[in-house]
């Protein structure tokens, strides 16, 4: 009787476990399975596609996309001319291809990469001496500081877009791509600036003092130990830190969507997705496979930093 | 310090009082590079947020043109918005999105953290896949949820009209605004609750096992331990998750937006009256400010009735 009880129990737990995790996952399976189906296949509830399509992702990372749009008769044409020249052929070529107009991804992706991965670099190297500070030195005004930064909880997007949209396009910055591109960057360094400093400051904290005091007492200055010895010790805080801002800044749409607006070939991937949905190029599999190769950095990352991050988020270091 | 004990009488007062001056300057050494450390962070979000805010409800008292200059307006952009009943509407919309998302992401988090808290096979791996939806991309997850309840092709319609039979037409769910707002609650709360999970799960493996051993041997059942001993020991994290989520849920503009164009949220309506159409920037700033004197507004009713800090 009472092992009966406790099969069903296991049985009613496992069947639990399976369904948040389902839940949690239901949208990523949707996700990927239509990303490989072809346009026949949509109504079919199954996730396993009848025939696996590739062609969406062949086209947005731009392999095999030479001959596609290519009328036969030029292609026979090509071959039949041996004497030409491979410039030749190129120019020929280039007539037919579009691929660029249709969803540059590539290029949305190299214009996200750069713009998060310099706006997170920019925060972290400021919050490793800002966190520093608050957390080892004392000073009048420190915990002043340290708690101040908190209170950017409490500003939601929207309330900065308006009046840094309106600096900016008075200082002039908005009217290049160069100097939008700028400002974005600026603008994702102080978004994660505050999580990089309360994420750093806690980590630090940890640290035993005497370690550093013993390399002071050998004669090494300040910024000899935080360059010799916090910065070694803490680095894979300094990463996952690094990483979090990095994700941050690739997710972020708001500010990208109002700064980029006129400058299309600068859209970062957020945007330009947006922009995919709402154009007549909108086909299902083309968005789902943008769609996954947009999450899978982000989640490879994560899967990477998966450990620290869940300690830091836990200790208040968050952003949304 | 030590050295000081073995030298005789002047000599010790000598070296003494080189340390207290060495001991102050290096305080005052302290507090400066302390300050030098910390001043370009401080710099640039007292440039960046602080004084945009304080910028942004200025603006709120012009009528704000980009190419040529502000003129002052008074309280006419306050007075038009009040008036306006598309904004009491969005104000209706955020109440019940806010409401409904912070008490079912608490809920599911909750739930979720008592249940990965069990010792199970496979756990570390189940324990990271549920993270996903907090991790991914807003813009990567919005199409396929607007996949799931397309009309024709979404599974969502596959199972309550073709299976279930609950509908008398396929019909998209978000394409109007009564039922996508339900939708975009839905989508919060997957996208939101593990991190509530994760805030939760790391308090419960806290608790002292003792304790639920102990009112196991005096006979509580499941309920009781749960209401008796969980419950206590998670209830300032839980409401600490609930003042987050509601400030962060009050603020949100990605997480509607993107999934749905029909539910104005106040994010939303502003961002719509601030950078679409005439692009009014001076009512956006009001209508920015207003949202955040109303989210003060909780915040401290909150934190003086809820908490009782």
């Amino acid at each position: 009787m009472v092992k009966r009880k406790n099969i069903f129990r296991s049985i009613g737990f496992a069947l639990l476990v399976f369904l948040i995790v389902m839940f949690a996952l239901f949208p990523f399976l949707q996700m990927a399975s239509l990303s490989l189906k072809y346009q026949w296949d949509w109504g079919n509830p199954s996730f396993i596609p009848k025939q696996i399509n590739l062609e969406a992702y062949k086209e947005l990372l731009n392999i095999g996309q030479e001959l596609k749009n290519v009328p036969e008769s030029i292609v026979l044409l090509l071959e039949e001319q041996p004497d030409l020249t491979d410039a030749q052929r190129k120019a020929i070529l280039a007539k037919y291809q579009d691929t660029g107009d249709v969803f540059p991804f590539l290029r949305y992706f190299a214009n996200s990469l750069i713009l998060a991965s310099i706006a997170a670099l920019m925060s972290v190297t400021l919050a490793v001496f800002g966190s520093y500070s608050f957390s080892r030195l004392r000073f009048r005004g420190q915990s002043a500081v340290q708690r101040g930064v908190l209170f950017v909880y409490m500003f939601g997007g929207i309330l900065l877009l308006i009046p840094l949209y309106k600096v900016f396009v008075a200082l002039g910055f908005i009217s290049t791509p160069t100097g939008t591109f700028i400002s974005l960057m600026t603008i994702y360094m102080v978004q994660t600036l505050p999580v990089s400093l309360y994420m750093l400051g806690n980590y630090f904290r940890t640290i035993p003092y005497s370690i550093e005091e013993a390399a002071m007492i050998e004669g090494a200055s300040r910024f000899g130990t935080i360059w010799r010895i916090i910065i070694p010790l803490s680095l894979s805080a300094i990463v996952t830190v690094y990483i979090y801002s990095f994700m941050i800044a690739w997710n972020e749409y708001l500010f990208a969507s109002v700064f980029l607006k006129s400058f299309k070939e600068y859209y970062t991937l957020p945007i330009g997705l947006k922009t995919l949905f709402n154009s007549k190029n909108a086909i299902w599999d083309r968005i789902m496979s943008a769609s996954m190769l947009t999450a899978l950095p982000v989640i490879a990352l994560f899967m990477t930093i998966q450990k620290n991050l869940a300690g830091g988020l836990t200790s208040g270091g968050v952003k949304e | 310090m030590s050295r000081i004990t073995h030298t005789t009488g002047g000599a010790a007062a000598a070296i003494k009082d080189t340390a207290v001056q060495k001991l102050s300057t290096r305080a005052q050494r302290d507090e400066r590079l302390g300050w030098s450390l910390v001043a370009p962070s401080v710099i640039i979000i007292l440039a960046l947020i602080l004084y945009p805010v304080l910028y942004n409800i200025y603006l709120s008292f012009f009528d704000v043109s980009l190419s040529e200059g502000n003129t002052f307006s008074g309280l006419a952009n306050h007075r038009e918005i009040l008036g306006d009943a598309e904004f009491w509407k969005a104000i209706s919309t955020t109440i019940i999105y806010v409401v409904f998302t912070t008490v079912g992401t608490t809920l599911a988090g909750l739930g979720t953290a008592i249940v990965m808290n069990k010792k199970f096979p496979l756990r570390g791996l189940v324990r990271s896949l549920i993270l996903l939806p907090y991790v991914a991309p807003v813009i990567s997850v919005v199409f396929a949820w607007q996949f799931i309840f397309d009309p024709v092709n979404g599974i969502f319609m596959d199972i309550f009209y073709d299976k279930l039979h609950l509908f008398s037409e396929r019909f998209s769910l978000i394409g109007s605004p009564s039922t996508a707002v339900w939708v975009a609650i839905l989508f919060a709360i997957w996208k939101n609750f593990p991190f509530t999970y994760l805030m939760i799960l790391s308090r419960l493996q806290a608790i002292d096992e003792n304790l639920y051993e102990a009112a196991e041997i005096d006979g509580a059942n499941g309920w009781q331990k749960f209401r008796h001993i969980t419950l206590p020991e998670v209830y300032f994290v839980v409401n600490a998750i609930i003042l987050l989520r509601v400030i962060w849920n009050f603020n949100k503009f990605e997480e509607v937006y993107l999934l749905t164009s029909n539910v104005k949220v106040l994010s939303v309506y502003t961002y719509l009256k601030a950078f679409t159409g005439t692009m009014d920037l001076g009512q956006g700033a009001t209508l920015a400010v207003l949202q955040f004197f109303i989210l003060i507004g909780f915040i401290l009713f909150y934190v003086k009735k809820v908490l009782k800090w």
